[in-house]
């Protein structure tokens, strides 16, 4: 029993150690520290994740609460690139004049919902899920609110922890039931004792609708669009990237180990919700003005495509997945990394603002339209691979049917991304967005984004990367 | 206790709470005055509503003390067990108690502690 | 104590209390009722687990201490959820539901 199988927890404890310096930074330094503050945290945010890629080895804590392995190790860097990306985009935002008597709390709060997410993802029973999946929405809910004296951001606020406390809820109900079938909260005893009685079924199924809330699909997505436009850009992208992915990573590996013994059923819940919520996803998505509300419904429908990956229930849905997730996080990012610096700078978030951006702000549209390929999945970007690894891993598990489903709803969504790069590239306007030069961190963010929708689509070894660690039913 | 009993409990605890109030609605002198109706605060006619605003500086001191007063429900299990568990379990209440200390450093810091 | 009382009893207690909970959720037009009948729900859960505990897994005490956590989750989550309801307040100079619906389809 020595203090090194501590380490095991280490992306957890260096989170940790950078938040409470963080917290201590604040306590110290008098007077406006924003200036200090900013730079401060993103180096030490830097480093952490650099820190996170040093290999690690397997194990279990806690007597089983805690475990790791290589594919949530891989998992936890995916999310860390996210949310370094969102550091450095949220730079110049956070130096607004409302924006400084608070900047650190931005830090603290993120920092905490990310290790959060870390607990989660590597939970080895029902009680440390629980906790960590808490600590990833309950901060959230106070950054949605962290613009004070809009009335929107406030409402978005009140509607995330709302809806995220009924849905855990609602989760923790299933998980009562679980424990009562079972007698144990631990994953692997849990496994071994489900047999797809009544009552487990029914544990199953609100354990689901808690996971679907999270993870926003149809028919539990109705906070989403409201919480996306109301809330922050930052806090958006957030939201809809670092928290959906980790809760699509628990459920894959839940799906995997604890509900194995469930596989036919689940099954059947993901087909029909998968298909829902790439359907009305797109429906709602493509009568939306506002750029914000326009990517929550977007990314409602990614969620149905990443169900596609999870259903065949084999080790190359897992890996899809995980690097579906990769490549959305820099589409996403650069996406809404080009609707925030537009934003920050004009103001403006509606499709028709952005008649004849080409024209004035060319890099930047180019990016816009390189990102939202990447959404459509239009083959020579990043996005194409990623949803055809999904189909592929859906196949394979004989679900053709949903295949041609998924296929006809990428086409569909290819009309609404496409209406967005017309808007830009044909439509003409007589008061175009004037041409602007965005400060040194908004494109430092963009760049990476760019540069890893290009990476991630022309090397094939972060996929076989990826692969080696996955595992199936 | 079986539920039978359980039943004849509440039977009586309700005739027995009903008998005493209609006992005591028949037996006392009756006088009717505006007086009466009237909500009473220390003998002095009322000033205004009662539905009032409460200062805000209420609902702070009420949530820093909702949290606080919580976190104890984790020290007293190991407080039951503290001498079986050692020393690496009163380190780790060490460090639990350090972070609640921040987060009190903290409020302390942004005024939260003050009354306006 | 419960002795005599089956498990059922307790079971049928959450079941109501649960519903009750997600009825007063989707009903009420008060932000803080809003807020009680989440904390309804929690309390389900916490019956549910704490007489699973006693009747049928006597010999550990793992969902007792899930409800300790719980307990202390829920205190975090009204303390966030009333800050922001103050917040609210102080935007809309209400807390009905209704009156906070800037944003809709």
């Amino acid at each position: 029993m020595g203090l090194e199988q501590y380490l095991l927890m280490r992306h957890e404890l260096v989170l940790t150690l950078i938040t409470l310096i963080i917290l201590i930074a604040e306590l110290c330094i008098k007077g406006d520290n924003s200036r200090k503050i900013r730079p401060f945290a993103i180096i030490l945010f830097f480093i952490a994740t650099v820190v996170g890629f040093l290999p690690l080895g397997e194990g279990s804590l806690f007597g089983g609460m805690f475990q790791t392995n290589g594919m949530i190790l891989i998992m936890k860097n995916v999310l860390n690139i996210g949310v370094l990306i969102i550091f450095i985009q949220s730079y110049t935002w956070l130096g607004n004049e409302e924006n400084k008597i608070k900047v650190s709390e931005f830090f603290l709060l993120m920092l905490s919902t990310l290790i959060g997410m870390d607990f989660m993802i590597s939970s080895g029973d029902f009680l440390m899920f629980y906790i960590g999946l808490e600590l990833a929405t309950i901060p959230i809910a106070s950054l949605a609110a962290y613009e004070r004296t809009k009335t929107k951001s406030a409402e978005a606020g009140i509607k995330l922890i709302l809806s995220s406390a009924l849905s855990s809820g609602i989760m923790l109900y299933g998980i009562s039931m679980l424990y009562g079938t079972t007698g144990s909260i631990y994953f692997s005893e849990v496994a071994k004792s489900l047999h797809s009685s009544n009552l487990q079924t029914l544990a199953f199924i609100f354990f689901f609708s808690g996971m679907a809330f999270k993870i926003s699909i149809v028919p539990f997505h109705l906070w989403t669009a409201d919480v996306y436009e109301g809330a922050p850009i930052s806090v958006t992208s957030y939201l809809s990237v670092i928290s959906k992915g980790a809760a699509v990573f628990i459920f894959v590996i839940m799906l995997f180990t604890v509900f194995r013994a469930m596989t036919a059923m689940w099954q059947d819940v993901l087909y029909i919700t998968s298909v829902l919520t790439m359907t009305i996803g797109n429906l709602f998505a493509m009568r939306q003005k506002n750029l914000k509300r326009f990517l929550a419904f977007s990314s409602i429908s990614q969620a149905g495509f990443i169900f596609l990956g999870m259903i065949g229930g084999n080790e190359l849905g897992m890996t899809s997945v995980v690097y579906f997730m990769l490549i959305y996080i820099f589409s996403n990012l650069g996406a809404f990394g080009v609707v925030s610096a537009i934003a920050n700078r004009t103001g403006k978030e509606n499709r028709d603002d952005y008649d004849g951006l080409y024209l004035t702000n060319p890099k930047l549209s180019l990016l816009m339209m390189i990102a939202l390929f990447s959404l459509a999945g239009i083959p020579p970007v990043a996005g194409f691979f990623g949803k055809f690894f999904l189909f592929t891993a859906a196949a394979k598990g004989g679900f053709y049917m949903l295949v041609l489903i998924g296929v006809l709803n990428t086409i569909i969504s290819l009309y609404y991304y496409l209406l967005v790069v017309k808007a830009m590239f044909i439509n003409k306007s007589e008061t175009p967005i004037q041409y602007f030069k965005s400060d040194g961190y908004t494109r430092l963010g963009l760049i990476i984004c760019f540069a890893g929708i290009v990476f991630t689509g022309l090397f094939s070894f972060v996929f076989e990367y990826i692969r080696v660690y996955a595992f199936g039913v | 206790m079986s539920s039978e009993s359980l039943i004849l409990f509440f039977i009586v605890g309700a005739v027995f709470v009903g008998a005493v109030l209609i006992f005591s609605s028949l037996v006392p002198p009756k006088s009717k005055n505006p007086q009466k109706s009237e909500a009473y605060e220390c003998g002095i006619p009322t000033t205004g509503i009662t539905w009032l605003q409460f200062n805000i500086g209420y609902y702070l001191f009420a949530i820093l003390f909702l949290v606080f007063d919580v976190e104890t429900v984790f020290v007293f299990p190991w407080a039951v067990v503290m001498k079986e568990l050692g020393m690496i379990a009163f380190v780790e209440i060490i460090i639990f108690f350090v972070i609640l200390g921040l987060g009190l450093l903290y409020a302390w810091k942004k005024h939260a502690l003050i009354w306006e | 104590m419960t002795e005599g009382t089956p498990l059922t009893y307790f079971l049928i207690l959450g079941t109501i209390m649960f519903f009750i909970g997600i009825y007063g959720f989707l009903t009420r037009r008060n932000l803080i009722t809003i807020l009680m009948s989440v904390e309804l729900i929690l309390n389900s859960v916490n019956i549910n687990f704490v007489a699973f505990n006693k009747y049928l897994y006597p010999d550990k005490l793992q969902g007792h201490f899930f409800t300790l956590f719980i307990i202390a989750v829920a205190a975090a989550e009204a303390a966030v959820a009333i800050a922001i309801i103050i917040n609210i307040y102080r935007n809309f100079n209400s807390i009905n539901v209704e009156d906070a619906d800037e944003m809709k389809y």
